[in-house]
């Protein structure tokens, strides 16, 4: 048994060495003008992307196989970086990890089936695609942020002064401390959370098919919101002063109402699914 | 003809030379030499024509663009692909599904101008637009042409795209619904709006040639 | 060879991918690339002396041509359209930049300026004996307005009167232009065959 065992560790061991060995480390450096645009393809494997200092793009690949190569193209102010499968190529030796340091200005796409995804600290704007990859977006300002997913999940924090649009078919949308002139969110059968102050005057819409909805929101915050759902049920944590609106409110299935100045406009809308406006 | 005149016209000159000047040529070695080395120059210069090659990155960056423009574009479907439902062709659906997002927001718009949110009439007032919509099936058509085209690419996807096709159905068929029982119906309306922005990501996705 | 008639290795004529691309066939964008990347690609490089910017102006030019694909028609040649929208494309590049494309009418040089080389028993006609690669670094360093027209004449073949039209002046200083760029490459190369000469 004892034989067995390390016999099989031995093989582990060679194992990983090999897998090992077929790793390859490529790195690309790229002066850009002002705000230049940087785009991703990368069907497998991760993504990760900084600002960094200056007016360089420095993008470090880690491919897993010989079955992959790393391309690249540029303009002044245009970088595009893509995997190229080769043969034979699965989502193991197909895989390429990106750490990628742009200025904090550029604007960025990523595309990616498994990824993850992970974008923070930048400026411009960003266009995320993903098939089944999580999408982490973070510590963003003043862009405008499009997010496309089939069943990865989403998560977006600390967002101000931004645009925000996310269509997931069934991943569940994260929204954490989020506020901006636009936040939009449109899920099949994915779940919602919001956890902000609904700030900034913005137009906030949290729609969904079938997934929950949860909302979670200070005393303070300033708001107009509707919030209904066709078959599922509805409830708020917060007594709402009555609007002057055709919506009529159904209890138990719709609600609207002001907050405060009513500053910002709030749609909660699921068809059967739970909708939940919570105190923070 | 002096040196000095002959040099003057000398740019007129081009290929061919008068009489007078041709005169000059003959008896004039430094202007024959001239003349000469310049006609040289601009025979090797000829072969300086198509003589470098750019490096590969520019046509990879050219054709990331036409793809990102949209002019590439999808081969034709295998001719032996079944009709597709109601003469629709797969490649047809993504403009069909932007086209009812405008519709709808055309209508959307129009019930901004102050027409009753929720009346108690069935029919539309007049002047609104009303898609004449068929009920989503579960799986049309298109939606086999698609994830036929898919299993093709990418096996192990099919049944991811199957799963949300379904899921987005449903989305369809749900808010068509509601949106038939009020076409007066605000939120109604947005519901059908989403679904079929999901419809139209699916298929932009899957179709997609940067990703599998 | 006739444009209809190019063929590429893998059998695709120049007149098959130009209607094929007007579908978004990729693989026939490519192989009108192919067919036409050097031609556009030195032309690009000789104007502007520059690898990076001449790639970029490259990417350009076909990136025009291949938008406007749908509306060829065929009554020139393509190679002709696309050559001159990537003369059009540097052109306007130059002016973006506000670099002179070509001198203004006026002579900048004159005969009187230019040192004279007096013709002697040691100094040879160039008639055979021009290298290449160093014509080539003589161009690079004519002055833009000399290098554009020289390029466009010379290297590229264009007549007086396209070249006039394409750069907006006239033809007697294009014609001008055209000379006086010939007698500074006349003049570099014989320097620098002197200099070779006398090197031990």
């Amino acid at each position: 048994m004892q034989r067995a065992t390390s016999y099989a560790v031995g093989l582990i061991v060679v194992f990983a060495a090999l897998a090992a060995a077929q790793t390859t480390r490529q790195e690309m450096h790229f002066k850009v003008a002002r705000r230049a645009s940087v785009s991703i393809v990368n069907q497998y494997g991760a993504i990760s992307v900084k600002p960094a200092p200056g007016k360089v793009v420095a993008i470090n690949a880690i491919l897993y196989s010989g079955k992959v190569e790393v391309d690249h193209s540029k303009g002044r102010r245009r970088v595009a970086v893509f995997s190229h499968l080769l043969e034979g190529a699965d989502a193991q030796t197909g895989r390429v990890d990106y750490e990628v340091l742009v200025p904090a200005d550029a604007s960025v796409t990523l595309h990616s089936t498994t990824g993850p995804l992970h974008v923070e600290k930048l400026r411009g704007d960003m266009m995320v695609e993903g098939s089944t990859a999580s999408v982490d977006v973070r510590d963003v300002s003043a862009g405008h942020i499009h997010i496309k997913t089939l069943n990865g999940p989403v998560t977006v924090t600390n967002v101000s002064d931004g645009l925000v649009e996310i269509t997931s078919v069934g991943g569940d949308v994260a929204l954490n401390s989020v506020n901006g002139s636009l936040v939009h969110v449109n899920t099949s059968s994915g779940k919602i959370h919001y956890d902000g102050d609904f700030g900034d005057g913005g137009d906030y819409s949290l729609t969904t098919h079938s997934g929950d909805i949860e909302a979670i929101a200070p005393a303070y915050a300033s708001i107009e919101v509707v919030a209904r759902s066709v078959q599922g049920t509805v409830e708020k944590d917060f007594p709402l002063q009555p609007e002057h609106t055709s919506f009529v409110p159904r209890a138990g299935s719709a609600f609207a109402g002001t907050m405060g100045e009513a500053a910002s406009s709030v749609k909660l809308l699921s068809f059967s699914g739970k909708i939940h406006l919570k105190k923070r | 003809m002096t040196c000095e005149e002959f040099k003057r016209v000398l740019p007129e000159l081009g290929s061919g030379h008068g009489i007078e000047q041709e005169e000059h040529l003959k008896s004039c070695c430094a202007c024959s030499d001239l003349v000469a080395d310049l006609n040289a120059i601009s025979k090797e210069a000829r072969f300086l024509q198509g003589s470098e090659d750019p490096s590969p990155w520019v046509w990879n960056s050219i054709e990331v663009a036409l793809r990102q423009e949209g002019l590439i574009r999808q081969p034709q479907l295998h001719p032996q692909t079944p009709a597709p439902l109601l003469g629709w062709r797969l490649r047809w659906l993504v403009p069909l599904a932007a086209t009812l997002l405008m519709v709808f927001g055309v209508l959307i718009y129009q019930r901004g101008t102050g027409q009753p949110q929720m009346s108690e009439q069935h029919s539309p007032p007049a002047g609104v637009v009303t898609a004449n919509l068929q009920p989503a099936d579960v799986m049309g058509g298109e939606d086999l042409q698609l994830l036929k085209t898919v299993g093709e690419r990418t096996p192990s996807m099919r049944a991811t795209y199957e799963a949300d096709l379904r899921s987005v159905n449903a989305y369809i068929r749900d808010a068509e619904q509601s949106a038939h029982s009020d076409p007066n119906d605000e939120v109604a309306q947005q519901y059908l709006r989403n679904a079929y922005e999901q419809k139209a990501m699916v298929y932009e996705m899957a179709l997609d040639r940067s990703l599998p | 060879m006739t444009d209809a008639k190019k063929r590429q290795g893998d059998g695709l004529s120049e007149a098959d991918a130009i209607e094929r691309a007007k579908q978004g066939d990729a693989e026939a964008f490519e192989s009108l690339y192919n067919l036409h990347k050097r031609r556009v690609y030195s032309l690009c490089l000789r104007m502007t002396a520059n690898t990076a910017a001449a790639e970029d102006l490259t990417q350009e030019a076909f990136l025009q041509l291949f938008r406007k694909i749908g509306t060829f028609r065929g009554e020139s040649a393509f190679s002709t359209w696309l050559h001159r929208m990537a003369v059009n494309v540097v052109l306007m590049q130059l002016r973006k930049k506000g670099l002179p494309v070509v001198p203004l009418e006026e002579n900048i040089e004159t005969e009187e300026e230019t040192p004279r080389k007096e013709p002697g028993a040691d100094d040879p006609r160039l008639a055979g004996s021009i290298d290449r690669m160093q014509l080539q670094r003589s161009i690079a360093s004519l002055p833009p307005g000399y290098r554009m027209i020289f390029l466009l004449h010379d290297v590229e073949g264009y007549e007086h009167n396209e070249i006039a039209e394409m750069v907006g002046c006239s033809i007697g200083n294009s014609k001008s232009q055209l000379h006086k760029a010939r007698m500074k490459l006349r003049e570099i190369l014989k320097t620098s065959r002197a200099e070779k000469a006398t090197k031990p």
